[in-house]
Parts: structure tokens; sequence; C-alpha cells
């Protein structure tokens, strides 16, 4: 059998860049056009078990939550009083801060207890109808944890809302 | 004196480091897009939140309910009513019932236990609280009863 001598020639084989440059650009646009910078989400579980929600259910009758009440500006919305356990802790950018080291304080005295305790402790919030959202997630944050070093140290992990609150 | 001739040949150019580049940047691209954030609304500005951590593992069976206020071009409120968003559809939260059992009809079709799906609440910083406690008891109504709720947050990266 004759093998084709495929240096016939000596000829050097072009390769054509042209097409594959512009797939490439076509790509590279494509990704250019598509990107959306989207800054990364968290979120925070809530422990909402069925039953009466309308209802305050202690799941411990020894471990009473601990209760985080919000009231609101009626006209604007905004926090007017951060209370736990009817303490009362302001309503400015500090409150949260004060509120997380109550938590905080709450949290050493349980684990004194036992750490089954600080596994069952629940947090219930109480919010007014009208309170702005955002002050929910500054109540939840303070209560779950705190951020040390870039590192979470978690407090409570079950949250739960108390019942509704009529609208004014 | 002598003009060295350039020649009737077209100069080679070397595409190399070109190509490399470009094939940089489609990888840049690919990489950083992001294909799945495709429940999230822009009509929501969410709270931002240091704690708010993606979850490390991603949840298998979740939906996402947007809740939010209608918003002009420049971002500002038109309507101070909030609606959940369904793609181009708007319910209030007082009507979402229907909507809500369906998706649990959904996933009990599929065989999926309703305790095991998440619903994720993206609700706007300025959406009343009893309206996103009212979705959570809407979702808890007889014949919907999820259980496992998230509430979206977006990082805030600590200074």
């Amino acid at each position: 059998m004759k093998i084709r001598n495929r240096n016939e020639g000596g000829e050097k084989i072009e390769v054509q860049m042209a097409p594959m440059i512009d797939v490439v650009f076509q790509l590279l646009i494509f990704f250019m056009l598509t990107l959306k910078i989207i800054e990364p989400e968290g979120d925070f579980d809530i422990n909402m078990p069925l039953g009466a929600p309308q209802t305050s259910s202690v799941t411990d009758p020894d471990l009473p939550p601990f209760k985080v009440r919000m009231e609101a500006d009626p006209a604007t919305g905004a926090l007017s009083q951060l209370l736990f356990n009817g303490q009362p802790m302001g309503n400015d950018s500090t409150a949260f801060q004060r509120l997380n080291l109550e938590i905080f304080k709450s949290v050493n005295a349980l684990k004194a207890a036992g750490p089954e305790a600080l596994e069952k402790q629940e947090v219930e919030i109480d919010p007014d109808f009208g309170l702005h959202y955002k002050n929910i997630i500054e109540a939840i944050s303070a209560c779950s944890g705190k951020m040390v070093d870039g590192k979470m140290v978690r407090y409570i992990s079950r949250i739960k809302f108390a019942p509704i609150r009529e609208e004014n | 004196m002598k003009i060295k001739s350039s020649g009737s040949n077209a100069p080679d150019v070397d595409m190399t480091p070109m190509i490399d580049i470009v094939f940089q940047l489609i990888a840049f691209f690919m990489v950083i897009s992001n294909f799945e954030q495709q429940q999230a609304d822009e009509r929501v500005t969410l709270p931002k939140n240091q704690l708010a951590k993606p979850p490390e593992v991603k949840r298998d069976d979740a939906f996402t309910l947007n809740v939010g206020f209608l918003k002009d071009k420049q971002g500002e409120i038109i309507d101070r009513t909030p609606y959940i968003f369904f793609g181009d559809e708007q319910i209030e939260v007082a009507n979402s019932s229907n909507r809500l059992r369906q998706e649990a009809q959904f996933y009990q079709t599929i065989g999926t236990p309703l305790e095991d799906v998440t619903v994720e609440i993206r609700a706007d910083r300025e959406v009343q609280s009893g309206l996103v406690q009212t979705l959570i008891q809407k979702c808890q109504e007889e014949g919907i009863e999820f259980q496992r709720f998230a509430l979206k947050a977006t990082q805030k990266v600590s200074p």
C-alpha cells in the first residue's frame, strides 16, 4: 500500500484566524452585555411551625421566648421605640447595638445553664403593622449573632414572629 | 540614499497575544455572569445587613416571593401599595391566596413535601412589617401550609 507523503511539497498550512476571531468577539460582546452586577444576597431563616399563628405559642413553658417589641411612628413607619423584654433600647441607630448586647448577656446566662437551653431559646419579634421592614431585618440580625473579625458568632437561631398587630 | 523596499507581501500580524487576552476576557465574563438570580426583581430594594450571608448549600426546593412597590425609571416609588411580583403580574398580598395555593399544588404534584420547601421572601425595605407577616400567614393557610421561610437581605460588606 502506498502511503501518501503529507509533507509533499513542504508547504506550511495556514490556519484561517478571521472566522475564529469573529466568533470569539461575538461571545465576548454577548457576555459583556448580559453582565449584571448584582450584590450578593443572604437570608435569615424564620421558624414558623404550623399551628395557630394568631395565638402566641410557647414551645417550652420553662423557657419563655425573648420578646423584641418594635413600635412604629404611625405617620412615617420609622422605628419609634425598641423594647427587649419590656426594657427600652431607644429608637436610633444604636438601639439595635444595644439589643445585640442584651441578647449577648442573655445568651451567656443561658450558656451557663447548659447548651440545650440555648438551642431551645426562641426570640419572638413583635412589630407594629406599619413598621418598615428593614427594622425587622436589623432586629433579626441583632438576635442571630454578631460579626467578629469577619466571622459570625451565632447567638440565637430560633426566631419567630408574634401574632400580627392590627393596622392603625 | 537607498530606500528599503517593503515588498508587496502583507506583513504578518501575530495574533496569538490578542487571542490570549480575548479568551481571558471571555472566561472572566463567563465566570462572573450570574444566571441564577433570575428570580430577583429589580423593583425590590432589599434591606442591607452584615449578617446576611448566602446559604452555603443551595436549597433544592425554594420559591421566591418578591414584595415591593411600583417604581419609575429613576427608582422613585409611584404607588405606595405593595404588590407581589410574578414576572409582569402584580398581586396584592390580600389577594395572593390563590396563587400561593397553585404553588403548593405544584409541589404536591411533583411529590415534594411542603415542609421541605423554603419560601424566600424578598421584601422591599420600606414595606410594612405587618404585610410580610400577613404573607407568611397566608403561606400557612389551609391547603398551602409552607413551613420554612427565609427573609432576604443584601449582604453589606463590613468596613
